[in-house]
This record gives structure tokens, C-alpha cells and sequence, in this order.
């Protein structure tokens, strides 16, 4: 059985990592996502670092941290914002009279860069793809921990009012 | 700007005013509505000295979709009934709606919902009969059944009007979408998407009069024609503007403009145009004895209604000059006549309070102006002289005449039937002893019903504007010019000697209701009894009743719930694995020494799952089945797949978090109880047999699709070679983002609608 302190010690160096892993791991999930089309890396794969590197926030300093932090507090909007940016990908290009989906430059065309980044439509889809994913692992996460946070809430409410009644505890 | 497009932006227009007007305050939307209505009718008045005008937009060229629309003579025709007849509609509805909702003790902002429906209807109208592209007459044909439910439906808190609304999108609905099946089936014979083009092609190709059947019965449904009829009388639950809007100008005369729109086809088809004389005869038959029978003042107009475009429908069955001219013209007389009736009965029904004929009576002296307006209306609708009724009644009256007795017959019993009814109808209201004493009541409620009475005689006496119309839109429906020139003869023609007859005829069944009220009202009965609302209402319950029943399976326990899911599903795979070539598959490839330590991660994972086998403690077996998950993602790493490791690992990690999270959020009792619940030799027996059919099948899949793979690079080779055309370097994630770019919308669609799924389940809190 760990101890008391050992606890503590534990507690505090995941709240050190947690802390200090925080804005590097956002850039690395950022940096895979834009250079995707380049080199290693898409939109799902910086979506799950990114998730996790913030809910190690929550696992570290607890629900109520979750909730300061605003990519948090937003995850599930990130994540509709990113299904809507891909539904306009997919069916704007329609409006115009081509395909579902069709990207642009279209092929064999110039396309613009800025060192490894590209700028194409491909691109904004994995920003998308990015956008759900994170949204989904953290919103999820978030709607997890807050269904416990209100279920303690009552416990602790209900356990006054007996208190204040004199009668047995709940 | 051309006239069309002046059309459709005025049209869409309106809704979208009527909600801005509501953010501002719901009070200022009657009057936005009128004005935006009483413009929409000075365009649609100014396009008659307009050429023809189109519209056409190239969208999704690949599927050859265009937004194409054109107005055309038969456009006008209906396009002017649907704002013509809904602006003197609106105007009526801005003061009755206020009366309405107040009687209902509603607030004001009930209105937005009431006028954004109404004028969305309005503009779903012009579109339809404007549109020329098959799926666009069907996408504008589902908005007008879309815009009808809420409209029925709008007084929400009675039961009545749900259910009526649920029965007039069910029938309208369901019917719309062998409308849809029927133009792809055109689209499969011409090749093209455009109604105009197929109609230049010329013939009726293999399966094209099936495909008009199938329009047909969309468009008969529509205009509650028999069998289908049923959903109008129980529509009447609506405000009485809906009744009258969607009722006698709009709703119901979709169907029958779409019939016009498609009978350049449809006329080619013999048996087809049988169809519609034996529905348009019944419906005139079955919908005038029924409203003979009603006593609520809506339900004879309901009835009536249907009768009435059974009249229409006969005619485009009988076909020739006169039919397809009598039609249209007949339409136009119609709504005018039966819309002012409509808002008749709602007046009435807001001076007395009263609902049926039983109740009121007399009322021609305390509404001079009312009984006026209606008795104008009434006289057009049973086709007296000087109205516009009389000419749309002889030309039904002359093309009977030219295919001989049983024509002649059956076209004076109708008119027979619509005679004693409306007799009836006005006679009871206005005539006799005052019964329930009325109220005053707005003037707004009055003078739309005189304007249409005023048209009803203007018709009478001067018909050629009306006449116009109509031979225009007749020149559409038959794909020829026509002419249309109606006068009064004072001679004893045919045509006059039917009409006399007809008005003796039906003053003999008015005057004779006594002996016959009681076989009419057991046929009525009858009818509900056996008719098609009673299996409407059996296939209705019977659905619910499987739904049910697989509902209560599925939530029963988890075992079920998952059962219910995986079974379904493990019996379609197995069929697949079975009915699938499998040459080449489920072989054996060669294991090298470089192959070494991809066997231990793999008996690592083995393992790991053997071991979740023997856990029974909720958190271990969270992390036990997480080290099958890392273990496939070492597998991954000496496959030289290090960014698919990364991936798996934060994913199990992730999963591995979420699963314990789920767990805390479970009732301890419940958790305690699955872990300490001793489980019998049976049922352990039948879950182990369970489970080795269903691994052997998961890995016999998985076998035969990935031996396969090996077999066929084509695809990937091609996809290669394309990858750097399409600016890529990394071909993992243009396949993602662009080559199978459909999937990923798929699957992040799927992802969303879960966190949709989550959020909502969690939000009351604890799982119970």
C-alpha cells in the first residue's frame, strides 16, 4: 500500500509533468496536425494528444481545473465548430458545381506554402478532423467528470439537510 | 431581375422577414406578413405582362442537378393562386390569429411560428411550380408537406391536432417519396434530370408509365383524392386560415398541378388516364355523399374539397381540349370560391361561437356583408349564371358531352351532389330563424370574403382574364397552344340542359334529405368503420407495437442491449463470409526471422486477453483490457508504424481513462453485485460458446480480409502515384483528408453525434 506521503509526492510531481507538458504538448499536437500533408502526423493524432494533455490537467488538479481552463470549458463547441468546417469543405465546393468534397488547388495546381505548411483545402479538413477529435475526447471526458461533480454536490446537500434535521445520515 | 427570380426571392424572402420581425416584437409580424404578402402579389400580378422567364443555376454537375426554374403559363396559374388566394388569406389570418391566441390564453409569439410556417408554405408553392429538375420538384414538393405539419399541427397542446398533422405527413410524406422514386426511374430511362428535356424527347420509355403511376399516386395523395383522401377532414383541426390557405389553393391543389406538370407524359399513357377518371369519380362521389352528411361547417368544406378536385382529377382522365382547359380554369374557379367559404366558417364560427350548422342559423341580417360574400362564393361553387362557377361547370359539362352517356351522367351526379351541399351548407347559415345569437366581429374578417365573392361574379361577367390563365397553363399541361373562349348561350344546348338538370337534380336531394339521411350517414359510418383511415390507424398501432416490443427487448438489460446490436450484425457478417469468393483468402503466409518480434507482441496480447478472461474486479479488468490495447500498439511499433503507435497508445490511454471515469459514475451496488454474482454452469457454458463463435468469426473475417489485401495493389499503387499531385508527401493523411475523404466525414459525423449522445445522458447527473 503506497503512503500517505508517497502519495502526496506522487500527487505532486503528476501536477509538475501535468503543468509543464501542457503548452508544449499543444504545440507538438498543433505542429503535427499543420505539417500532416508534409510529413508524419494528421488531424487525429494531434486530436488525442491534445485531449490528452488536458485531461492530465483534470486527472492532476482536479475537476474544478478543467473548468478554469477555456479549451476545456469549450471542447464539445471546438468539436461541432470542426463537424461544421468539414461539412462547408465537403458541400460549399457543391455550390459551385463540383463534386462533394472536392479540394482546392485542384490537382496538379499551385499551391502556396509556408515551410512545411501547405495552403490547401486538405489541410483545413484535418483542422476539422482535428477539431472533432479533441473535442470529442475531452467534451466527453468533461461531461464524465461533471456528472460526478454534481452527483457529490447532492450527496453533500442531502447529508446537510439530514444534519440540520437531527436524523440519520443518507 | 427577371420575373421568376423576382418570384422565388420575394417568396423566400417573406418567412425571413416574418422571423426578423419577430426578434423585434412578435406583435409587428402580422403586419410584416400582409405587407410581404401584398407584395409578393403585386410581382406575381406584374410577372402576367412578363415573358416567360427561367432561372437556371448548374449545381453538383457531376449528378447532372440544376437548379432550374421557369415561369411558365401553369406556374403563373398556380403561382397566383398560392399568393393571390394567401395574400387575402394573410390579411385574414392578422386579425384572427390575434383573436385565436387569445382565446387559447397563448402568447404573442406564437404568431412568428404561425406566419413563419404559413409564408414558408407560400414560398415552397412557387417553387414547386416553378421548378423543372425532378429532384428539385420533389425537394420543394417535401417542403410544402413539412410546412403543412407544423401548420396543422399548430394549436400543439390538443392531441387532435398532432395526431392530424402526424396522419397529413404520413400520408403526404410517404407518397412524396414514391414522387422521389418515380423521377429517378425517369432519370433512368431519358437520362436527364430536366422535365422539359424528357418532355422534348418525345415517347414513353420501359418503365416511364410506372414512374407516372408512382408521381400520380404522390399527387393524388396530395389532393386527397380516394383512397387517400382521408387526412383532410381530420387536417380541419388547423386554424381556420390554414384550412383555408392549404385546403382550397395551395395544398391540395399541388397534387393536381403536378398531375399538369407531368401530363404532357401522362396523357400518352392510356391506362393511366383510366386511373384517373375511376379516382376522380369516386373522390367526386365518395367526398360529396360525405359531405352531405357532416354537420361541422369545416367537415362539409373538407368533404366538399375533396369532391371537388375529384372533379379536376375526372377531367384530366377524360383528356382532350376540354378536359385539360376545364381543368385549369376549374382549379382557378375553385380556390377562389372554396377559399372564401373557408374563412365564411371561421368567421361564423368567431361571431357565434357555434362550430356546427345545427347550431346556427339566421344569419343574414346581423351579417349582411358576410352572407353576401359567401352567398357570391356559394353560387360560384354550384355553378350559377353570371359566376365564374357556371363556365367551369360546362366545360366539365361539354367534354362529358363529347364521350358520351355514362360521362354525361356521372359528370351531373357530381355536380348534383355539390349542389345539395353547398344549398345546404349557405342555406343553414344565413336563412331561417337566428339560433345562436352572434357577436360583431372585425372587419378584417369580412371584407377578404367579399373581395372573393366580387371575383366569383367578376368571373361571371367578364371571364377572359380568368380564361387566359387558364388556356396558358392548359398550353403547358398539354405541351400545345391553346385557346379558351367561354360566352353564355341561350339556347338548349347540351351543356345548359346538364346544368339545369344538375341544379334540379340537386335541389331534388336537398329537398328529399329526409328519406336518404340515414343510408348516407350509414355509409359514412361504413367508411370509417372498414375504410382506409381504419387500416391507416391498424398499421399505425401495429408499428408502434413493433417498435415496442423491440424497444422493451432492448433496454431490458445489458446483456440484451448488446445482444440486440451484435446479433443482427454477427448474422449479416456470417452471411457475407459465406456468399464471398474466397480464393486466395485464408492463406498462410511465411513467418522470417524478422518477423520475431512481432510474434512476441503478439503473444503478449494473447495473453493479456486470456487474462481479462479470469478478472472479475470492475478497475482491473479496466486495465487489463487496456494491456491488450498497448500491447497491439508494440506490435504496431515493429511493423515500423511509429505514428500509428503513438496514436494507439494516447487512444487506449485515453479509453482506459474514460472507462474507469464511467465505472465511478456507476451505483457501487450495482458494481459490487455484477462482481460477486456467482453465475451458474449454464449460463457459463452458453457465454463461453457465445464468445468462441463469435472470436472464430471476427478472425476468420479479419483472416480473409487481410490475405486478400496482399493480392491487390492497385488501388494503393495508383493512390501513390497521385499523392504528390495533389500537393501531399504523406499519403496516410491525403487518403484521410482527400482520396477517401467521404469516410472521415462519416466517421467524425458518427463521433459527434456520440459526444451528442454522452453529454445529453450524463447531464442529469449519475448513471441510476
Amino acid at each position: 500500500m503506497p503512503t500517505r506521503d508517497s502519495l502526496q509526492l506522487t500527487g505532486g510531481m503528476l501536477q509538475m509533468g501535468a503543468r509543464v507538458l501542457l503548452v508544449p504538448g499543444f504545440i507538438i499536437a498543433i505542429a503535427i496536425m499543420l505539417k500532416g500533408y508534409a510529413d508524419i502526423g494528421d488531424g487525429f493524432s494531434a486530436g488525442v494528444i491534445a485531449a490528452l494533455v488536458v485531461i492530465v490537467q483534470g486527472l492532476a488538479f482536479g475537476a474544478e481545473e478543467l473548468e478554469r481552463i477555456a479549451v476545456a470549458r469549450l471542447a464539445p463547441l471546438l468539436g461541432f465548430i470542426g463537424l461544421g468546417l468539414a461539412y462547408a469543405l465537403a458541400f460549399v465546393p457543391v455550390l459551385f458545381g463540383y463534386p462533394i468534397l472536392t479540394h482546392f488547388p485542384r490537382m496538379n495546381e499551385h499551391a502556396e506554402h509556408f515551410g512545411p505548411l501547405e495552403f490547401i483545402t486538405p489541410v483545413l479538413f484535418d483542422v476539422a478532423v482535428f477539431l472533432v477529435v479533441y473535442g470529442f475526447c475531452v467534451g466527453a471526458m468533461m461531461a464524465v467528470s461533471r456528472a460526478e461533480v454534481r452527483h457529490q454536490r447532492l450527496i453533500r446537500r442531502a447529508r446537510q439537510r439530514a444534519g440540520s434535521r437531527g436524523g440519520d445520515a443518507v | 431581375m427577371n420575373a421568376a427570380m423576382m418570384l422565388l426571392v420575394i417568396s423566400f424572402a417573406a418567412p425571413l422577414l416574418v422571423l426578423v420581425a419577430g426578434t423585434i416584437n412578435a406583435r409587428l409580424v402580422p403586419h410584416v406578413a400582409v405587407l410581404a404578402t401584398a407584395l409578393a402579389a403585386v410581382v406575381v400580378g406584374w410577372s402576367f405582362w412578363q415573358p416567360d422567364a427561367a432561372i437556371r443555376w448548374t449545381w453538383a454537375e457531376v449528378y447532372g442537378l440544376h437548379f432550374e426554374l421557369r415561369l411558365d403559363g401553369l406556374a403563373r396559374l398556380y403561382a397566383l393562386l398560392a399568393i393571390g388566394i394567401g395574400f387575402l388569406v394573410v390579411a385574414y389570418a392578422s386579425r384572427y390569429m390575434e383573436l385565436h391566441l387569445h382565446h387559447g390564453d397563448r402568447p404573442a409569439s406564437d404568431h412568428i411560428r404561425f406566419f413563419f410556417f404559413l409564408l414558408l408554405f407560400m414560398a415552397a408553392m412557387v417553387g414547386l411550380v416553378m421548378a423543372q429538375d425532378l429532384i428539385l420538384i420533389f425537394v420543394f414538393w417535401d417542403l410544402t408537406a413539412i410546412a403543412s405539419f407544423f401548420l396543422i399541427g399548430f394549436d400543439q397542446h390538443e392531441e387532435d391536432s398532432r395526431s392530424s398533422a402526424m396522419m397529413a405527413l404520413v400520408v403526404t410524406g410517404v407518397t412524396a417519396v414514391l414522387v422521389l422514386v418515380g423521377a429517378m426511374l425517369l432519370h433512368h430511362d431519358y437520362g436527364t434530370w430536366s422535365l422539359p428535356a424528357i418532355i422534348e424527347q418525345g415517347g414513353i420509355q420501359d418503365s416511364a408509365p410506372w414512374a407516372l403511376l408512382l408521381i400520380a399516386i404522390g399527387a393524388l395523395a396530395k389532393s386527397a383524392q380516394v383512397p387517400l383522401h382521408f387526412w383532410l377532414p381530420r387536417a380541419m383541426a388547423a386554424p381556420t386560415p390554414v384550412s383555408a390557405y392549404l385546403h382550397s389553393a395551395a395544398m391540395v391543389a399541388a397534387g393536381v398541378f403536378l398531375i399538369g406538370r407531368f401530363y404532357p407524359l401522362m396523357q400518352q399513357v392510356d391506362w393511366l388516364l383510366d386511373v384517373f377518371l375511376v379516382i376522380g369519380f369516386a373522390s367526386m362521389l365518395v367526398g360529396g355523399i360525405l359531405a352531405l352528411t357532416r354537420n361541422v361547417l369545416k367537415q362539409v368544406l373538407a368533404y366538399s374539397t375533396i369532391s371537388q378536385y375529384g372533379y379536376v382529377v375526372f377531367m384530366f382522365g377524360m383528356g382532350g381540349d376540354y378536359g385539360i382547359k376545364g381543368a385549369s380554369f376549374y382549379v382557378l374557379a375553385h380556390a377562389i370560391v372554396k377559399s372564401a367559404l373557408f374563412l365564411t366558417a371561421g368567421a361564423v364560427t368567431e361571431a357565434t361561437g357555434k362550430k356546427t350548422l345545427a347550431d346556427i342559423g339566421g344569419l343574414r341580417q346581423t351579417m349582411p356583408m358576410l352572407a353576401l360574400g359567401s352567398g357570391m362564393a356559394a353560387a360560384g361553387l354550384v355553378a350559377l349564371p353570371l359566376t365564374i362557377g357556371f363556365f367551369k361547370d360546362e366545360l366539365f359539362f361539354a367534354r362529358a358531352a363529347q364521350l358520351g352517356a355514362p360521362y354525361m351522367v356521372m359528370a351531373v351526379a357530381g355536380a348534383a351532389l355539390t349542389f345539395a351541399y353547398i344549398f345546404r351548407f349557405w342555406t343553414h347559415i344565413f336563412l331561417g330563424r337566428e339560433i345562436s345569437p352572434s357577436q360583431p366581429i372585425s372587419t378584417w374578417l369580412v371584407w377578404p370574403v367579399v373581395v372573393l365573392g366580387l371575383l366569383t361574379v367578376l368571373g361571371g361577367i367578364w371571364p377572359a382574364p380568368f380564361t387566359h390563365i387558364a388556356e396558358a397553363a392548359a398550353s403547358v399541361s398539354t405541351n400545345s397552344p391553346q385557346k379558351l373562349h367561354v360566352e353564355y348561350v341561350i339556347a338548349p344546348i347540351v351543356e345548359n340542359l346538364m346544368a339545369i338538370s344538375t341544379w334540379v337534380f340537386g335541389f331534388g336531394i336537398y329537398w328529399t334529405r329526409r328519406r336518404w339521411w340515414r343510408v348516407a350517414l350509414g355509409i359514412a359510418h361504413l367508411g370509417e368503420q372498414l375504410g382506409p383511415a381504419h387500416w391507416y390507424y391498424r398499421g399505425l398501432n401495429g408499428l408502434n407495437h413493433l417498435s415496442d416490443s423491440i424497444h422493451s427487448f432492448e433496454v431490458r438489460d445489458l446483456r440484451s442491449r448488446v445482444a440486440s446490436i451484435l446479433l443482427p450484425a454477427g448474422i449479416l457478417v456470417g452471411l457475407a463470409v459465406l456468399v464471398t469468393p474466397n480464393a486466395n483468402s485464408f492463406e498462410i503466409g511465411p513467418i522470417q526471422q524478422s518477423d520475431f518480434t512481432l510474434v512476441i507482441m503478439l503473444i503478449a496480447a494473447v495473453v493479456s486477453g486470456l487474462v481479462v478472461m479470469t478478472l472479475r474486479d470492475h478497475l482491473r479488468l479496466a486495465i487489463g483490457l487496456s494491456s491488450v490495447g498497448y500491447s497491439l500498439a508494440g506490435v504496431y511499433a515493429f511493423m515500423s508504424a511509429p505514428n500509428v503507435t503513438l496514436v494507439a497508445i494516447v487512444v487506449e490511454t485515453i479509453l482506459s481513462m474514460f472507462l474507469i471515469g464511467m465505472m465511478v459514475l456507476m451505483p457501487r451496488t450495482i458494481l459490487r453485485f455484477e462482481t460477486e454474482a456467482d453465475s451458474d454452469r449454464r449460463s457459463i457454458s452458453r457465454d463461453a460458446v457465445i464468445a468462441t463463435v463469435a472470436g472464430l468469426l471476427v478472425f476468420f473475417v479479419s483472416w480473409g480480409a487481410l490475405s486478400r489485401t496482399s493480392w491487390n495493389t492497385e488501388i494503393i499503387d495508383s493512390q501513390t502515384v497521385l499523392t504528390p499531385a495533389v500537393h501531399g508527401k504523406n499519403i496516410v493523411t491525403v487518403i484521410l483528408a482527400d482520396f477517401r475523404g467521404f469516410d472521415t466525414m462519416g466517421e467524425i459525423t458518427v463521433i459527434t453525434i456520440t459526444l451528442i449522445g454522452i453529454i445529453s445522458l450524463l447531464r442529469s447527473g449519475r448513471l441510476r
